[in-house]
């Protein structure tokens, strides 16, 4: 009986904390197999780049306008005008978009859209048996499949994570619109405001969340198994991990970033 | 790769949103015609295990974004020289947007995504024929029992995960950054929240939560082409629901908040 219930508390944990261990390995094996020669993955890379291009610049866009317009727009918007100083909504504009919700879009967005393409990609092919296919004809898995996915998801996370700036702004522009106040005071306190580190920052932020994404996609898609349930169980599970662990990881990078420039949050 | 695949996931959209539309009326009125309550114990069922399986991750995400939102609040409040009134920024962050949206990732990767997976496998190993051939109505037993699951259930779990919100706000600005005391806090944080703004919160995301979980239930209930269908029609939901959260996002902010901004300042 006690073991029974033992069994039920502890399992679960114990396989998760599998999971977390594979994870890891599985990231050694493709940072290895990314640097140690043949490089056989170009091609594969700039497929895998086009297509999350092709699938991620629409959601992204309208998603950033979305959330630009919404909720540092309208929000901070409204609170800096009754003290009659929305000249200042540029500024705050750095720190809520810049630092915070760009990066966390553009990963919401990829995870949403390329992890879980690749998750079911792969899952498709665990099903029908091609990895194991792959291995006998002597193609290793992981440099072939993983590493190109790896790469083009940590690039385009990072470069999309501009893109989202730029239209985050623009959402943080028609929000300036809506309330008759002139454009110039909202770039003059955004460019004032800018610095180095912060962009630097959200860069390096979302170039990690591209690989924590491509990861963890790559993972539960590469171990799908049960039938007809299992790919898209596979994808659900993906999908929940990337998100918990993507926001975790801000939680930490953020306050890192605060606690070690202190000078990126003096307002001037 | 012609110029066409670019605007394929738009394209996708407009054709399917008819589609998703008479869809959702269809589930929506099984819902409230009645007609859920011949399966009343199959409601339950799900509506339980929604709580068993969603319930704690939502509270996590919760949890860590309210984090990040004390942690923002009290370093911008800090950096225009007001550190006691780190709890205007908690408060708005919190309530208004960030746990709406929390709420609205979390749900569409764990609950739509889940629902896709659960019809979409029922319907290629053809158990929804199956249903059909014995005279249960797939569409009120399968899709109308999970909705009204939903409506029974995330109401409170999001108030549940709004707690979690606030509470994180306030471990990370008194007890992490410590720069105003705990009474300080609340006094401001409390000053800056009224009763309607918690029901335009809940009413938010009670319409992102709508909208997942008919997404999920059509794109589930027309999966087609085998296993890989199925992950193929769940990445797919995962598409449609961020951007549906972030429109919701939105227009709920226009709407209530747009003109008002309901704050204890000025005349």
């Amino acid at each position: 009986m006690i073991s029974a219930v033992a069994d039920r508390a502890f399992l679960p944990v114990k396989s998760m904390l599998e999971q977390v261990g594979d994870m890891m390995i599985l990231t050694g094996k493709t940072i290895i197999s990314a640097l140690r020669p043949p490089y056989p993955y170009g091609g594969e890379l700039v497929n895998q780049f086009l297509f999350a291009l092709r699938l991620c610049w629409f959601p992204l866009l309208v998603s950033t306008v979305a959330f630009g317009y919404g909720a540092p727009g309208l929000q901070a918007g409204n609170f800096l005008t009754i003290f009659g100083a929305i000249d200042r909504l540029g500024g705050f504009f750095v720190l809520a978009s810049i630092r915070e919700f760009a990066p966390f879009v553009t990963a919401i967005i990829v995870s949403g859209v390329a992890g879980t393409a690749i998750c079911a990609d792969l899952g498709a092919r665990k099903i029908r048996e091609e990895l194991d296919a792959l291995q006998v004809l002597g193609v290793d898995p992981v440099k072939n499949l993983v590493v190109p996915r790896f790469l083009a998801l940590m690039v385009i996370t990072g470069l999309f994570n501009v893109y989202a700036l730029l239209f985050g702004i623009f959402g943080g522009v028609i929000a300036t619109l809506t309330f008759d106040a002139p454009l110039g005071p909202f770039f003059t306190t955004l460019l004032t405001n800018a610095s180095i580190p912060d962009l630097w920052g959200s860069v390096i932020k979302t170039t990690s969340f591209g690989a924590i994404i491509a990861i963890i996609s790559c993972y539960k898609g590469m171990t799908a198994s049960g039938g007809a349930e299992g790919v898209g169980r596979a994808v659900n599970q993906a999908v929940v991990a990337t998100v918990t662990v993507v926001f975790a990881f801000n939680y930490v990078f953020t306050q890192v970033l605060l606690a070690t420039n202190p000078e990126i949050s003096v307002i001037k | 790769m012609t110029g066409r695949t670019w605007l394929e996931v738009p394209k996708e959209w407009i054709a399917s949103f008819g589609e998703i539309v008479k869809f959702g009326v269809r589930v929506i009125g099984e819902v409230l015609t009645g007609r859920v309550f011949g399966f009343f114990g199959e409601g339950l069922r799900q509506a339980g295990i929604l709580i068993l399986g969603s319930a704690l991750v939502i509270f996590g995400l919760a949890f860590i974004l309210g984090l990040t939102c004390g942690l923002e609040g009290a370093y911008f409040s800090r950096s225009v020289g007001a550190p006691a009134q780190a709890g205007i920024f908690s408060a708005w962050c919190d309530l208004r947007e960030v746990i709406p949206y929390a709420w609205g990732y979390m749900l569409s990767a764990k609950v739509g995504t889940g629902i896709v997976a659960e019809i979409g496998a029922a319907r290629i190993t053809d158990e929804v024929d199956a249903l059909e051939v014995m005279g249960i109505s797939s569409m009120t037993f399968l899709c109308a029992t999970r909705l009204f699951a939903a409506i029974v259930v995330f109401p409170f779990l999001y108030i549940i995960a709004i707690g979690f919100g606030f509470f994180a706000s306030y471990l990370a600005v008194v007890e992490q950054i410590g720069e105003v005391s705990s009474g300080g806090f609340f006094l401001i944080f409390w000053m800056f929240q009224n009763p309607p703004d918690f029901l335009y919160s809940i009413i938010k995301a009670m319409a992102m939560a709508l909208a997942i979980v008919v997404v999920g239930l059509y794109y589930g209930y027309t999966a087609s082409g085998g296993p890989v269908g199925v992950g193929t029609a769940t990445a797919k939901s995962m598409v449609l629901n961020t951007v549906l959260v972030h429109l919701i996002g939105m227009l709920g902010t226009q709407i209530f908040w747009g003109q008002d901004p309901r704050a204890p300042v000025g005349g």
